[in-house]
């Protein structure tokens, strides 16, 4: 009996022994805290293979330093502190002369233009591993688009170290204001994402608001009063031609959104003194009613994989967030902290909704995740609002509005963790911002 | 509770019990009389016959002082008593001394002893002794150099033994506890890696998160120092299991340790030493399952199939020696670039490493991954391995007589406190 239990009592041990166990191996720890810093990176500027591409070279290797240090993840060490020179594409890498300055990576790149086009050349060092990461990579386009190779240059780099993709090579879509408060005057206009290459895409004969990027970056839907009412527009960027979605005789249509294969298009259509949401083909058709309350419906917009839908109502007495089946069905509210949820938004990776929050005074922007969990604010300002994701899901842009007579309405962006909140550049005025999908 | 902290606290508890018990009962034994200087001088005893024997012997009794022959019987039944001070004057003992020996051969002619005593017993008037000696006393006779020497040995010595040996070491251990704790720690880490300039070397950068890390660093390090390492070597001892004998190639590890290897050969070869005499003891019949679950349980599993199966050899690293190691990787393991997925991805890496405690970068390897693909999985192994060779191209802070025990790390890489909020 004794020696059963003891046998008991040994197996019970061996059974809660593992951790103890674990220790007869290597040397384990577990390591729960790091550092959120910058990482940085050294960026010699781009070697000009060719007489006539070094302006180019500094001009490339400038955007890719601009894009990567706007980013608020990187940071570039100055070129006085180099100790390494590159005179060409091909010069080795003396890995002791970056580590001894900390840089954690080494971009080295060179330029050439000839036949009519630029070539850009480069490759990515992980400086303490010793080695390269990924491969060289060459891009080829018309010297004009420089900045374009630029921002492809920084994407990979951006994508090769944070392990998602980049969102440089894009292009923001928004309502440039001009003139006096009471009396603005409003445009469509499309720029890089940095506030580069500014065109505008409609004159200020009419009031225009909330354009949209289809999902190939090729159209944009927005809303216009050029018939006294608002009614839905759809524009092509590239030739600039635009044309109105057909309508149903005494409605208003507004705030439209583009299904993730772009082939349909959902909106808010407001008859006989309700507002509920619709979806129609881009090529016109019959539209289908999704919701059928005497609320208000409206701000919707598609989950990546197109099954779903988040869309604002004031169903509960108050503006909330609310989900449903792409198809309609019955809605499942999501929002439940104090204040009023609107301009909802569902992240390019599906994870998260984005969303105008208005508290106490004071507007947000937020994200949650998609059934309302997590909620956090990551900014607070008198005006804040229509928030929009970056290709990547990892920035948000959005439009802040100054109070008084004075005030103006511009762009800003945020990381997502909260950080990196910067006003973006735009020429005057700037409202009502749509990102873009990474450009091909 | 660490092994340092109960013996500081049983110590301290010991020794304030002592002065605690010595302030309520040591005044009963030893309690101070409010004693003058009082001056003791020889005196011999002499029996109530001797003394008779000197009275009769004694020319006349009358007009000597009668107050110093009252006292000085009195003095003799009880030499502690106040009455006995006042008879300072030597000369009546010093005298009878002598003379009791020569006198044991008179008790014939000392017929009549009676009427003499009555004029002994006669003088009721000692009002006058009392009066004049308290005066007298202290200031006359006794410079202060002879004050000492003349205490009795009791009031003075007894105290002296019970609060010399004890409350001397008391308030040494108090102050032990506070000061020494931090002072005592450091050696150990000082002492180990020789070279501790760890950061001078790294010009700019790291400087900013570096501040802030080294603060914690210290604060952690000194926590961790102050716990006496919980390990026991008992575990090593593996009685049971023979069957992992085949084990003894694993020190083939190329780095040859100096001592450790030695030992490491060493425990390697004693290993199979105790696997011989075990055949032995499987006699017992019946019950083979629960030997087996016996020597598994005592063994700590026999072959202790960790991880890599090659149980590290030496003294075990303490929990000091890890706290250490794990806020000098952290400081360098920068998760800022690392996307949300990553940030979800756990992964655990392993790393040979080099006698100078330096890592060897082409052995760093992802053992395990979790919470996220593997594109996420292999972004947050960089970002591991680029902590581990930044902060350890100086040398972890790793002793160096305990090499057999980290010439392999495994190192989870958790970000679970770093995810956005």
């Amino acid at each position: 009996m004794l020696r059963m239990l003891m046998a008991m009592t040994a197996a019970m041990s061996f059974m809660a022994a593992p951790a103890a166990m674990a220790q007869d191996g290597p040397l384990r720890i577990e390591i729960t805290d790091g550092v959120i810093e910058p990482l940085p990176y050294a960026l010699p500027t781009f070697v000009a293979e060719t007489g006539d591409a070094s302006q180019m070279a500094q001009d490339i290797a400038s955007v890719v330093r601009s894009d990567l240090n706007g980013t608020g993840l990187f940071r570039e060490i100055p070129a006085s502190a180099h100790i390494q020179r590159f005179s060409s594409f091909g010069t080795s890498v003396n890995y002791s002369d970056w580590t001894a300055i900390n840089a954690q990576a080494l971009i080295v790149g060179a330029v050439s233009v000839s036949g009519g086009q630029a070539v850009v050349k480069f490759r990515l060092y992980d400086v303490f591993s010793g080695q390269e990461m990924g491969e060289g990579q060459q891009l080829v386009a018309n010297p004009q688009s420089w900045r374009r190779l630029a921002h492809k240059v920084a994407d990979t780099i951006y994508s090769r170290i944070t392990g998602e993709g980049g969102y440089f090579d894009s292009r923001v879509a928004f309502v440039n204001e001009t003139g006096p408060k009471d009396a603005r005057q409003k445009r469509i206009a499309i720029m890089d994402y940095d506030g580069a290459n500014v065109n505008y895409l409609t004159d200020s004969s009419t009031i225009v608001l909330a354009p949209r990027f289809s999902p190939d970056g090729n159209r944009v839907l927005y809303t216009t009063f050029e018939t006294g009412f608002p009614r839905i527009k759809m524009l092509n960027v590239s030739n600039v031609t635009s044309q109105l979605l057909p309508e149903t005789p005494g409605t208003m249509t507004f705030a439209p959104r583009f299904s993730p294969d772009g082939q349909s298009i959902l909106y808010s259509m407001e008859q006989g003194g309700n507002t509920d949401l619709y979806k129609m083909g881009i090529n016109g058709g019959n539209p289908q009613r999704l919701t059928n309350s005497p609320a208000i419906e409206t701000g919707p917009s598609f989950s990546p994989d197109g099954s779903k839908i988040v869309f604002e109502s004031d169903r509960s007495g108050t503006q909330q967030l609310y989900i449903m089946g792409a198809n309609g069905g019955e809605p499942t509210r999501i929002s439940f902290g104090e204040g009023r949820y609107s301009t909802p938004v569902w992240s390019p990776r599906g994870d998260m909704i984005a969303f105008t929050k208005q508290h106490a005074g004071r507007f947000h922007i937020g994200v949650m995740r998609t059934d309302g969990s997590e909620e956090r604010l990551l900014t607070a300002s008198f005006l804040d609002e229509g928030p929009t994701w970056s290709p990547n899901g990892r920035v948000i842009m959005f439009t802040r509005e100054t109070p008084g007579a004075q005030g103006g309405a511009s762009l800003w962006s945020v990381d997502i963790s909260g950080r990196n909140l910067k006003q973006v550049n735009t020429p005057g005025a700037a409202s009502d911002v749509s990102w873009s999908p990474l450009l091909p | 509770m660490d092994r340092a902290e109960k013996i500081g606290i049983y110590a301290s508890g010991g020794l304030h019990a002592a002065v605690i018990l010595w302030a309520i009962v040591g005044d009963m034994w030893f309690a101070r009389t409010p004693t003058e200087p009082v001056q003791m001088t020889q005196v011999s005893v002499i029996s109530d016959a001797e003394f008779q024997a000197m009275q009769a012997a004694a020319p006349s009794a009358g007009g000597t002082p009668d107050a110093v022959q009252q006292t000085a019987p009195e003095a003799m039944d009880a030499p502690s008593q106040d009455d006995a001070p006042p008879e300072v004057t030597p000369e009546p003992p010093q005298p009878s001394a002598p003379e009791p020996q020569p006198a044991a051969p008179e008790p014939e002619p000392a017929p009549e002893p009676q009427p003499d005593m009555s004029d002994l017993t006669d003088p009721p008037e000692p009002a006058e002794v009392v009066e004049v000696p308290p005066e007298m006393m202290p200031p006359v006779i006794e410079p202060q150099d002879t004050q000492t020497p003349e205490f009795s040995p009791r009031p003075v010595a007894k105290p002296a033994r019970r609060v010399a040996p004890e409350p001397a070491p008391t308030p040494e251990p108090d102050t032990q506890v506070a000061a020494i704790a931090e002072p005592e720690a450091r050696p150990e880490e000082s002492v180990e890696p020789p070279p501790e300039p760890e950061e001078t070397p790294e010009p700019t950068a790291p400087e900013e998160a570096g501040t802030e890390i080294e603060t914690e660093a210290s604060e952690e390090v000194a926590e961790a120092k102050t716990s006496a390492p919980p390990a026991s070597p008992r575990p090593r001892t593996k009685p049971a299991r023979p069957a992992p004998a085949p084990e003894p190639a694993k020190p083939a590890p190329p780095a040859p340790d100096r001592d450790d290897s030695r030992e490491q050969t060493q425990t390697a070869s004693d290993a199979p030493k105790p696997a011989a005499p075990t055949p032995a003891p499987p006699a017992p019949e019946v019950s083979s399952a629960v030997d087996d679950a016996l020597a598994q349980a005592l063994g700590g599993g026999g072959d202790a199939s960790g991880g890599t199966g090659a149980a590290p050899s030496g003294p075990p690293i303490t929990r000091g020696e890890k706290e250490a190691l794990i806020v000098d990787v952290k400081r360098c393991w920068n998760v800022g670039a690392l996307s949300s997925e990553a940030l979800r991805t756990t992964v655990t890496l392993a790393v040979d490493m080099n006698q100078n405690a330096t890592p060897i970068v082409s052995s760093i390897r992802m053992i395990d991954s979790s919470g996220g693909s593997q594109a996420a999985a292999n972004q947050a192994f960089e970002a591991g391995r680029r902590a581990i060779v930044r902060c350890g191209s100086d040398g972890f802070p790793l002793p160096a007589e305990k090499y057999g025990q980290w010439q392999t790390i495994e190192i989870v890489f958790n970000p679970e406190n770093m995810r956005m909020r």
